[in-house]
């Protein structure tokens, strides 16, 4: 029965090319949309290279300090010291990894001038993160002791720094900013998305310039919490929760007197819309209704579209559903076969859009409009997408065919 | 009043050619009643296409009111056909969407300059009464019986006080009584100065004319006045 | 005739309701990225107000180093003036133009007050970044002596401050005097709207503002950045050195920019180009379900031409029902003041979004309504 649903379904979308095209054209392109957005927040906050951990990571990246009266307010990541002092010392984390956001510097090779970050970490930061060693090693707590000026740089860099590419790095001299410091790893690089792991040289955070010593509560770190499992996760939150509230209040740091002491440690997504939203309730509302407006006409435009095609359509067959009805057929069959027949487009167009967003994610990835973009069509993306595709032809499937069910026999003959 | 001159109609189509009316004579005075008859595809209702400048001849030549219109252009055709000619279908043609008095008035939209706004309304209501529907005039044409919608119809006709009438079997979707009404109606129209040209499939009717037109395959077979029975 | 279309239209309201807010959503959608771009646009017809060709912002950290560091940000800022290839130095604060850090404050004269961009920087600013003054002069070192502090504003702080009196000498928030006015002044970059901004005379023996802006002079290659970046790291051991081009960050604010506008213009496109088919589609089985009144109307004397006029009629009533509910949503942005963009700017881009809606609808219909005039009513009568 269904085989043959699908061989009438064929049969009518041959039979009018150009609204199968319509039809087509709507559903490749919304479905498109939908799945290289997906496939990007998948990249943004999903699990990825070199945060493979990442669903059982917590993120620590600003305190927060106002007085009482909550006039004035102070933001921003912390000291060496104070991470250390309350994140690093953490009983149920597996490890914890304090490591600086990245910070711009350049390095000249003859007359070319190389753009380049650096970043400043531990060495729990190489366990807590997943990073592919191409070359040699990172540094480890020895190193990190000795004081030796050591970096671990990326294999971009690698690239635009050496002439020998063929040639390893390990143990061969770079100079950044008149300071020498001997390359002992060589990793795939982190796309600049991932701005906790991006950077294209590594120190160990006892460099020169890292600002380690400062003694404050605020500073240039950041922390990466790793639980051991997800159950972990909100334990941890409540027991670093508790280390912060234990800090005697009101306090005095860096020339700022404070009543009030917040230092957030957030799964990855909560941290990230804290960020952008860092601007009140107004602010968060229009975000929030912006965005809706945005999904509301990106879906509800092209669907407002095949349901108004749809239902147009219908008048053209009506003779047809006539001549059915007139020789029997049940209107629960007749609705059975337009729904087989646009779930059955719906899931050409869906066809097409995975071939359309494979080429477009691959164009993004290959454009280097984001550094190692490694966007890709995966699983849940894929399986989000199809249940979309499904909700779209049964919404436009279902509305014309409950408008034809109610069309008597000799209406439909008639035209 | 309507004067057809060795007329010939041929379909073509790229396989085949069909002969739909061939040799056509036919004058018709001012103020006659005919109907025309004859089998179906017989060619009844191109005839009385070409009457109503719906469409034109292979050969042959089409004057209504003394104007030949075989040169005209589309324009002057539409403008004829607004002033001169009224149609009656069997399938009523009403716009389900309108009112019935927005339907009637739908000839004097198309008409320049004399008839605006309050009077198109006026000459639509005096249409309605003469087919006696005055109280019908804000219904929907889904809320008529057929021969109201016949009714309304006939008014749509008549509203721009045209010459001729042309009626393509007005009673054929109706039953005896309502079409006997529309007959009514139509000797009305025709006492009052109308030419009518009606094609029908029903004798009785066409007895009512006063002028009986035959056609069989095409080609002019009968063409006889008839004793006026209804004085 | 234009009556007669409304009732037809009017009467097969709850049929034409999808198509209604089908149109609807395309002119919010329409709206939404015209206001944008006309934001943009008008904002990028404005001038900058100075020129960043050739000029460097390097960035100076002293990190542990916390002894004598106005003394030897004055020597990093001695250092640079001396090297051949540089035609002008300056030290600014750290949001120089393009940067990505901003600062604001709220400065008031009399009863008046407005927000201003907020920028601390040193008496060879307007030099190094070719600024011309419009009224008055820059500040110079030996300014800073008196009562009140110099500043320079521009000219967009002027009106909002003083309207249409003259600025030169007034006083704004008790210590601050004006002494110049520039022209624009858009920091962010041409994309920018014109902001009211401050220049406030750096002082040269506090810790912070180090920024220091090189005009190098053309032909000027990494060679001698090298050089500089190994110089200036060689006397103050310990401090960061960052060049940045200002051409560079330029580039980089643009993106900011333009990537979203790009992303938008795109996917709006094919939204648009969707429901133009859709339309098109639409039109053009009506066209053939209404054979029959086609038929009519040329019978009661419409010509072809005022068939497919009728059509294109049809599509524009359906379009103004829909513009008009369209327009009471849009009109509400520059009403509530939702985005405090410029009045202007939602207007253009609602008298844009209606015009380009009216072409869409006129393209679509076009062909439909010229196969409707092409009907033959002798068979369109009889077809049933």
């Amino acid at each position: 029965m269904l085989a043959n649903y699908i061989k009438i379904a064929w049969k009518v979308l041959l039979r009018h090319p150009f609204y199968t095209f319509i039809t087509l054209f709507g559903i490749s392109l919304t479905l498109t949309v939908l799945m290289v957005l997906t496939s990007f927040l998948d990249h943004l906050f999903g699990s990825h290279y070199p945060e493979t951990s990442r669903y059982r990571s917590l993120y620590i990246q600003q305190m927060i300090q106002r007085d009482s009266a909550r006039t004035s307010r102070n933001g921003g990541p912390m000291s060496f010291k104070f991470l250390t002092q309350y994140a690093k010392s953490l009983k149920t984390p597996e490890r914890v990894s304090i490591s600086t956001f990245y910070s711009t510097s350049n390095a000249y090779v003859g007359s070319r001038r190389i753009k380049l970050n650096t970043k400043f970490t531990d060495a729990d930061f190489w366990q807590v993160t997943d990073f592919e060693f191409l070359e040699g090693k990172p540094y480890n707590e020895q190193t990190i002791a000795g004081g030796d000026h050591v970096a671990v740089i990326t294999d971009d860099f690698k690239r635009q720094y050496f002439d020998n590419l063929e040639e390893s790095a390990v143990g061969k001299d770079i100079e950044i900013e008149n300071l020498h410091y001997k390359v002992i790893g060589v990793v795939k690089g982190s796309p600049v998305t991932r701005i906790f792991t991006y950077a294209d040289v590594y120190f160990p955070y006892t460099a020169p310039k890292s600002n380690y010593q400062r003694t404050g509560f605020r500073g240039d770190y950041v922390a990466i919490l790793l639980a051991k499992n997800k159950q972990d996760v909100p334990v941890i939150r409540t027991e670093f929760q508790d280390r912060i509230n234990r800090i005697p209040m009101p306090a005095v740091s860096d020339g700022f007197k404070f009543d009030i002491l917040e230092v957030p440690s957030e799964p990855y997504v909560e941290n990230f819309i804290g960020m952008i939203l860092d601007g009140g309730a107004g602010l968060r509302m229009l975000f929030f209704s912006l965005i809706a407006f945005i999904l509301f006409m990106l879906l509800g435009l092209p669907a407002i579209n095949l349901v108004n095609v749809n239902v147009s359509r219908i008048w053209e067959r009506a003779s047809e559903i006539g001549i059915r009805k007139a020789f029997g057929a049940p209107v629960r069959t007749l609705v059975w076969q337009f729904i087989v027949e646009n779930v059955f487009i719906t899931f050409i167009g869906g066809a097409i859009a995975l071939i359309l967003s494979f080429i477009i994610i691959k164009l993004i990835n290959a454009s280097g409009w984001i550094a190692y973009a490694d966007l890709t069509i995966n699983l849940s993306v894929f399986l989000v997408s199809v249940l979309v595709c499904l909700v779209f032809g049964l919404l436009s499937g279902v509305l014309p065919a409950l408008r034809m069910s109610k069309l008597s026999i000799a209406e439909a003959l008639k035209s | 009043m309507i004067t057809l001159k060795n007329i010939e109609k041929v379909y073509r189509t790229t396989r085949i050619e069909t002969l739909a009316l061939t040799n056509i004579n036919l004058s018709i005075a001012p103020g006659e009643f005919i109907s025309i008859m004859g089998p179906s595809g017989c060619g009844k209702s191109t005839l009385l296409n070409l009457m109503g400048l719906l469409d034109e001849p292979s050969a042959g030549q089409v004057q209504i009111g003394g104007e030949v219109v075989t040169q005209y252009r589309d324009r002057e055709l539409a403008r004829l056909r607004n002033r001169k000619i009224g149609f009656i279908f069997q399938s009523f043609h009403l716009i389900n969407d309108l009112s019935v008095i927005d339907n009637v008035e739908i000839p004097l939209l198309y008409r320049k300059g004399d008839a605006v706004g309050a009077s198109r309304r006026e000459m639509a209501r005096e249409a309605l009464e003469k087919v006696g529907l005055s109280n019908r005039m804000k219904h929907f044409p889904g809320q008529l019986s057929g021969g109201q919608k016949q009714r309304v119809a006939i008014a749509r006709a008549i509203v721009g006080r045209p010459d001729i009438i042309l009626a393509d079997e007005p009673t054929g979707n109706l039953d005896s009584a309502m079409g006997n009404e529309i007959m009514n109606i139509l000797q009305q129209l025709n006492a009052g100065g109308a030419t009518i040209v009606m094609v029908t499939h029903d004798e009785t009717m066409a007895k009512q004319t006063h002028r009986l037109i035959r056609l069989f395959d095409g080609a002019l077979v009968g063409d006889s006045v008839l004793a006026r029975t209804d004085d | 005739m234009i009556s007669h279309l409304f009732k037809l239209i009017w009467n097969k309201k709850k049929a034409h309701a999808l198509l209604i807010i089908e149109i609807w959503a395309s002119f919010m959608v329409l709206f939404g990225l015209l206001s944008l771009i006309v934001f943009n646009i008008r904002n990028y017809s404005q001038p900058l107000g100075f020129t960043y060709e050739n000029v460097w912002a390097i960035g100076l950290q002293s990190n542990q180093d916390t002894v004598g560091i106005p003394q030897k940000a004055q020597r990093i800022f001695q250092r640079l003036k001396a090297y051949p290839e540089v035609a002008s130095v300056s030290r600014a604060s750290n949001n120089f133009p393009f940067s990505s850090s901003n600062m604001n404050t709220r400065v008031d004269h009399e009863k008046r007050h407005t927000m201003v961009e907020y920028y601390i920087v040193d008496a060879h600013f307007s030099n190094t970044l070719e600024m011309p003054l419009v009224a008055g002069r820059w500040y110079r070192g030996a300014d800073s002596v008196g009562k009140f502090k110099p500043i320079v504003i521009n000219q967009k702080a002027s009106e909002e401050l003083f309207e249409n009196e003259n600025p030169l000498g007034k006083i704004i928030s008790k210590d601050k005097q004006v002494i110049g006015v520039v022209g624009n002044f858009k920091g962010k970059g041409e994309f920018m709207s014109n902001q009211p901004a401050l220049f406030e005379q750096l002082d040269e023996n506090n810790d912070w503002n180090k920024t220091m802006l090189v005009r190098v002079k053309p032909g000027t290659d990494a060679m001698f950045e090298a050089k500089v970046v190994k110089d200036l790291s060689a006397m103050q051991a310990g401090w960061s050195v960052e060049v940045d081009h200002l051409t560079d960050s330029r580039k980089t604010q643009h993106n900011l920019t333009l990537v979203p506008v790009i992303i938008a213009l795109i996917v709006s496109g094919f939204l648009l180009v969707n429901v133009a088919l859709g339309l098109f589609g639409i039109l053009n089985l009506s066209i053939a379900r209404r054979r029959g009144e086609i038929g009519l109307r040329r019978a009661l004397g419409a010509t072809g031409r005022g068939i497919s006029t009728q059509f294109i009629g049809e599509i524009w009533v359906l379009a103004t029902f829909a513009l008009l509910i369209g327009l009471l949503f849009a009109v509400q942005f520059p009403l509530l003041d939702v985005f405090d963009l410029q009045r202007g700017i939602y207007v253009t881009a609602m008298l844009i979004a209606v015009g380009i809606i009216y072409g869409i609808v006129t393209l679509c219909a076009l062909f439909p309504s010229r196969q409707a005039a092409m009907i033959q009513p002798a068979v369109a009568l009889h077809e049933e």
